[in-house]
């Protein structure tokens, strides 16, 4: 492949989607510094493997990339922040079950009204920022960033039916966070 | 019985989400409409979500992306190499130009003490580097093992300075070649940076001289007849920092 081939393919297929992808590594790193610095490295890694990108949906191929590179960014500099991570899978299965977390406690007595009274943007962010990362990271590509389930699972590497439990848990526990007024 | 009741539940909980989301076929679309017309909960669970998404929607700020980022992403893969923003081709070109003019009689003008040539061929190196799919021809954080790797390249080796404990490790080294002479670069890290050290014999540049070019943040210095020249992306202070470390550091 020519120089100019690969820059045009990372004009066409990378450079539209650096806004998403900087939101991105911002929700996962926290930061906006580190977010800049993981989409630099992500976008590196991108323009190396763009020869063998085999087409499709180019957000979900780089929004797979930039997580991805987000999670090792921040084991290398931050380590303390991804210890969250390795509790995956027992976030997902010791949670009541969503039927039950449906109709309990104060997320019942709410009107839904009340619910966009209460959700100030500084409340929204916090409950984003302190949900699971798996769970945070399934709720920004489909609540924020408007990702259909087929690509949520693409990014996320996780089935359909994960990325619904997933999905359907993590705005449960941002409705209680807000209800609650945390 | 309670689990098979909660597993029932939680799927038509998920289903409710599914259909906010416009994810479900026709006929799951009339299953759960017609079950959340019969089941409160149900109703109120996608009201909620809806509020949620509404919420989201409507108060939450964007997270735009800075300003610079897409300057900065295309300088780092090499597309532009900032303003006056030459393309890397054109920059390739000017070196192989200046490389070609050197070897045919007028190369005094290019020597390494025209500094603000060198500064140029020293940031074409690191851009060439950048570009490479390793920055550095040998990977090593022991300057035992990077030092002794130029003997024999060039006529003399580098000084190599561990500064890992002050947050800049060694990552390997290389060979440039300023004017035409083949002279040793030194990489080091600064978490997503890199900062190539390019070491000239040569003691004609002002000491701690400081500049940007082709965007990157250059500083030069000059110790023991040999100019120093740190080349990096990274912000101008802590490459300050970082030469002053390396300039500091006992022999």
């Amino acid at each position: 492949m020519s120089g100019e081939d690969t820059r045009t393919r990372f004009e066409r297929i990378v450079q539209p989607h650096l806004g998403d992808a900087f939101a991105l590594a911002r929700w996962i790193t926290g930061d906006r510094a580190d977010a800049e610095d993981v989409v630099q490295e992500a976008c590196l890694r991108a323009f190396r493997a763009i020869g063998g990108y085999a087409g499709g949906n180019t957000r979900a191929w780089v929004l797979t990339i930039v997580r991805n590179t987000a999670y090792t960014w921040l084991a290398r500099n931050r380590s303390a922040v991804v210890t969250a991570v390795d509790d995956l899978a027992a976030t997902e299965h010791a949670n009541a079950n969503l039927a039950e977390a449906s109709a309990g406690g104060a997320y019942a007595a709410n009107p839904e009204s009340d619910l966009i009274a209460l959700a100030d943007a500084a409340k929204l962010e916090t409950a984003i920022a302190t949900l699971p990362p798996q769970f945070r990271d399934t709720l920004v590509l489909r609540d924020i960033q408007g990702l259909d389930y087929r690509e949520i699972a693409a990014v996320t590497d996780v089935p359909v039916g994960t990325v619904m439990s997933r999905l359907a848990r993590a705005r449960q526990r941002l409705i209680r966070a807000i209800e609650a007024g945390e | 019985m309670t689990i098979v009741t909660h597993g029932e539940d939680d799927r038509a909980i998920l289903l409710v989400h599914a259909y906010v989301d416009g994810e479900l076929d026709p006929a799951n679309v009339i299953a759960i409409e017609q079950r959340m017309a019969a089941e409160p909960k149900l109703a109120a669970e996608q009201a909620r979500v809806l509020a949620l998404r509404r919420a989201l929607r409507e108060r939450l700020p964007q997270k735009a992306a800075p300003p610079g980022l897409e300057a900065r992403v295309r300088r780092t893969v090499g597309l532009t190499a900032a303003p006056p923003r030459p393309t890397w081709l054109a920059l390739a070109a000017s070196v192989m130009l200046a490389i070609f003019a050197s070897s045919s009689g007028t190369w005094y003008a290019l020597q390494p003490s025209v500094g603000e040539g060198t500064s140029e061929a020293v940031v074409a190196g690191h851009l060439r580097a950048l570009m490479a799919p390793q920055p550095i021809d040998v990977a090593s954080s022991d300057r035992h093992t990077v030092k002794p790797w130029f003997n024999g390249r060039i006529p003399q080796a580098p000084r190599v300075v561990d500064l890992a404990q002050e947050g800049f490790p060694l990552l390997g080294g290389r060979v440039d070649v300023v004017g035409r002479t083949p002279v040793p670069s030194l990489v080091y890290g600064r978490r997503q940076h890199l900062i190539s050290l390019t070491a000239i014999p040569d003691a004609s540049v002002a000491t701690n001289k400081s500049q940007s070019a082709r965007g990157y943040n250059v500083i030069a210095w000059t110790a023991d007849g040999v100019t120093h020249w740190a080349v990096s992306d990274l912000n101008p202070g802590e490459l300050q920092t970082f030469a002053r470390l390396f300039r500091d550091a006992p022999p």
